[in-house]
């Protein structure tokens, strides 16, 4: 691992009282890219204005590449590009007017790459952004980021409205970057992107990071997914240690099972299984067990 | 499954609600505004002009003045109190209703629309074509409460032994004040449909409100032309003459123009997209790269079209004025009259003193102007297009300054563009007003435009979100007081709290360039207090 790129102590927002974000511990090394996960009101958006310096802190500090995000914006902003997920663009300029003006502002544009990406997102650039559709407004976002190949990108819902082709172009150009050593912060509700792309995931639960680590890491601490098709009747699982979530569907049992799996393979194997299939959990299903809440227990298609 | 119960009474009926409750929120602010205004006017009369000599002798003034009947109308009966408050206020209340009326419907049907609310309203229980009547509905119970609330003040006041107008004559004298406000609420309503954003839906509207100005102030320039009194919706106003020689049939052209916008809009509300306008709004051309280098280009590209059309109001307004200022100035050269005209705040003779009463009115454009800036730059915060500047390496103070210096660039050049288009009009005319004079004029127009803006820049920095209610607040009650206040009633102290009434009335006068120097003082104090809060707050949305 380098250097850091992100490096929060103690940051906090409040709004009158209630804590958006509550003493977020945050360090992301340069070349990483790294997931940012949480329900709705979590504390993403809010983490990374605090990070771009739109809003300032109740308490504590964030720093990218050792520069203060609060005192030297200017300077932290050469080295980083940002896409929000919410596209409020200049209506009257055209996609390509909007690319310009983008790339003066920041300064250095890559404009093979540009026209590279354009012609990737499949972008008409003569049309006004007042003429884009959702999707087509985030694709002109994005490019504005990309373009300059900056050290760190810093990313919130970045894909919102995209359809499946153009998430596609996304994740290739996320790996593209990430293969040039520039630095990924991604927010997202789109779990299998975070699951494709991401290193390390922090997840953050009412302003509080709850989890922070690599998927192999939290797959540990989760459960396994199990289901069996069985000749004979279900046994009774209630006593077995470790299992949880049972569902039965016809000779067709699925549960969940923690630490070792042996306990159960005892129980079904007296109970003669024919078939036996066994699944790490997916970031989806870590998520939702880690909020509990709705469905809770309950399967997800896999 | 649960069937899902309507929230609310009636669902049908959501959009009506909605518009009703705004527009008769504003209505009510405005009806108090209107009432005491006429109220304010028909009491500093009985109290300035107490004796009938008094009286005659303001007749006599402006009773055939070109100049003024130009700008505020005809002034048929300025012996008696009804007529005089007719004279006084009623200009001011038209220009206003007006305005108030095309600011509602804009932003109650089109901004509505451009926030997405209409989209989950429609989801629901009725038809475009059904929510613009429904709007438009609403809109009318709000006029109806402008007119009820203007004339029930109006009534109490005419109840006072010295003012004495009885309630009759009040009740139409109150409909004509409400008459513009109801014509421009159906053009805004109709021009909603039209542009393909809520701001140009005012535009154009607010550019047919010029026009209808222009053509009544050409009519009322005694040049011979007052037949197309009849060719402007703010002429057919006038000829209701309320309280002076009442003419309910000019009620008719005012009716039908309303009936004629409102089934036009209707019928266009039905026929296009939720969102989409039915001007042509071409969606793609060629990239024009330039001025797009930067934050200063950015501003200057996105304000253009909104500040050339000011300034060409400005200019147009400029010319106009010069034009009539000799004629004008030639019915005021009585010595007694000069100083009935002074109060009015234009000392001086002949077209001077015309054409100081004359720039009041474009000081009003210029800080409408300044006004423009500021709401311009904070919806750039609040829609969130500064975002992506201020994550670039752009800084907050940067981005400030450059807009502050764009807008001061803008006020000047509208200053000098206001006198040196006036010096054109009067020159035509051989009116003899020297270029310099003019010029230094127009100049002296830019001070409380730039005390406004630094109070609004300060405000933006501070509460942002009350930006434009601050910025309009103080644009507006500077004009009443000066308009009110300018017959010499008002209290000093009041008087001190406008802008328009520090600056003094050139070319009638000399400026007072200690006054501007104070106006400038504040101005860039505030906008520096405000670009050092602006750094240390958070951005806000709407
Ligand atoms: N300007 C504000 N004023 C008051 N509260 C705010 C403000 N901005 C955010 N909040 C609150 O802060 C909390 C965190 O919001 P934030 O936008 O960071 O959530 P998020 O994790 O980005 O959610 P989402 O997934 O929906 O985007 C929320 O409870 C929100 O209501
Ligand atoms: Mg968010």
């Amino acid at each position: 691992m380098g250097a850091t790129a992100i490096h929060t102590e103690g940051l906090t927002k409040r709004y009158g009282g209630v804590a958006a974000l509550d003493h977020l511990d945050l360090d992301v090394s340069q070349g990483e890219v790294v997931g940012f996960l949480g329900p709705n009101g979590a504390g993403k958006t809010t983490t990374i204005r605090l990070l771009l310096g739109l809003i300032l802190p109740s308490e504590g500090r964030g720093e990218i590449f050792g520069l203060d995000c609060q005192r030297q914006p200017v300077e932290t902003h050469r080295r980083l590009a940002f896409v929000a997920g919410e596209a409020n663009l200049w209506p009257s300029l055209t996609g390509a007017e909007t690319l310009h003006l983008l790339g003066r502002v920041q300064g250095q544009v890559d404009e093979a790459y540009r026209d590279e990406l354009v012609a990737r997102f499949e972008l008409d650039p003569t049309k006004k952004i007042r003429a884009y559709s959702k999707g087509n407004r985030q694709k002109v976002i994005l490019i504005g980021a990309l373009m300059a190949r900056p050290d760190l990108l810093v990313l919130d819902e970045p894909t919102s409205g995209l359809d499946p082709l153009m998430e596609q172009a996304f994740r290739h150009s996320i790996r593209e970057a990430r293969d040039l050593g520039q630095t990924v912060f991604l927010s997202s509700h789109i779990m299998s992107e975070v699951e494709a792309l991401c290193d390390r995931v922090g997840i953050l639960r009412a302003g509080k990071l709850v989890e922070m680590g690599t998927l192999t890491e939290m797959r540990h601490l989760s459960a396994v997914s199990v289901e069996a098709t069985l000749d004979g009747a279900v046994p009774d699982l209630s006593g077995v240690p470790g299992v949880s979530a049972v569902q039965v569907d016809g000779r067709v049992l699925r549960c969940h099972v923690r630490d070792s799996i042996e306990p159960l393979l005892k129980v079904l194997a007296t109970a003669g299984v024919t078939k036996l299939l066994s699944r790490e959990p997916s970031l989806e299903e870590l998520f939702l067990a880690l909020y509990g809440g709705y469905g809770q227990g309950g399967e997800t298609q896999s | 499954m649960r069937t899902p119960v309507p929230i609310g009474r009636s669902p049908g009926r959501v959009v009506a609600d909605l518009t009703t409750r705004r527009a008769v929120r504003s209505a009510i602010i405005w009806g108090y505004i209107f009432g005491i205004a006429i109220a304010w006017s028909a009491i500093s009369y009985t109290t300035i002009y107490k004796t009938q000599a008094q009286r005659d002798a303001l007749a006599a003034a402006y009773g055939s003045n070109k100049a003024t009947s130009a700008l505020f109308g005809p002034a048929p009966q300025l012996q008696t109190v009804a007529g005089f408050t007719v004279f006084k206020i009623s200009m001011t209340l038209i220009i206003l209703g007006a305005v108030w009326g095309l600011l509602t419907s804009t932003r109650l049907l089109r901004g509505q629309e451009d926030n997405g609310r209409w989209e989950i309203l429609l989801a629901g229980q009725t038809t475009r074509r059904g929510a613009a009547i429904q709007a438009l509905g609403g809109l009318g119970i709000g006029v109806f409460m402008l007119w009820a609330l203007t004339a029930v003040i109006t009534v109490l006041t005419g109840l006072d032994s010295k003012v004495d107008i009885p309630a009759g004559p009040v009740l139409y004298f109150a409909l004509a004040m409400v008459a513009p406000a109801v014509m421009f609420l159906a053009a805004g309503a109709l021009t909603s449909q039209l542009a393909p954003t809520r701001r140009q839906a005012a535009t154009y509207a607010a550019s047919f409100l010029g026009v209808c100005y222009a053509v009544r102030m050409i009519a009322d320039a005694g040049v011979g032309l007052h037949a197309l009194i009849w060719a402007s919706p703010l002429g057919w106003v006038e000829e209701l003459q309320p309280l002076t020689s009442p003419q309910p049939l000019a009620l008719l052209p005012i009716a039908a123009f309303t009936a004629l916008l409102a089934v036009v809009a209707v019928r266009l509300a039905g026929n296009r997209d939720v969102g989409a306008s039915t001007v042509p709004d071409r969606a793609s051309r060629r990239p024009h790269l330039r001025l797009l280098s930067g934050p200063t280009g950015l501003a200057i590209r996105m304000v253009r079209p909104t500040v050339v059309g000011w300034w060409v109001a400005i200019a147009a307004s400029g010319i106009l004025f010069g034009l009539i200022a000799k004629s004008a100035g030639g019915t005021i050269s009585g010595s007694s009259v000069q100083q009935v005209f002074s109060k009015l705040g234009a000392g001086g003779t002949g077209a001077d003193a015309v054409l100081g009463v004359c720039f009041l009115v474009l000081a009003v454009l210029v800080a409408f102007l300044a006004t423009g800036q500021l709401t311009a730059a904070r919806s750039e915060e609040s829609e969130g297009r500064l975002d992506h500047l201020l994550v670039r390496p752009v800084s907050r103070s940067s981005w400030l300054g450059r807009r502050v210096l764009v807008a001061i660039a803008v006020l000047v050049v509208a200053g000098v563009g206001a006198g040196a288009f006036t010096w054109i009009g009067a020159a035509s005319q051989h009116a003899g007003v020297h270029f310099t004079t003019l010029l230094v004029a127009g100049l002296n127009l830019v001070p409380p435009a730039i005390t406004i803006f630094g109070i609004g820049v300060l405000t933006f920095g501070v509460r942002p979100r009350a930006t434009t209610i601050v910025v309009y607040t103080l644009l507006g009650w500077s004009l009443l007081v000066v308009i009110v206040g300018g017959i010499g009633a008002a209290n000093h102290w009041v008087l001190d709290t406008s802008v328009f009434h520090q600056m003094a009335s050139a070319p009638a006068v000399q400026p007072h360039w200690e006054a501007n120097g104070v106006m400038t003082a504040i101005g860039v104090a505030g906008a520096l207090l405000g670009g050092f809060a602006f750094r240390r707050r958070d951005l806000q949305g709407e």
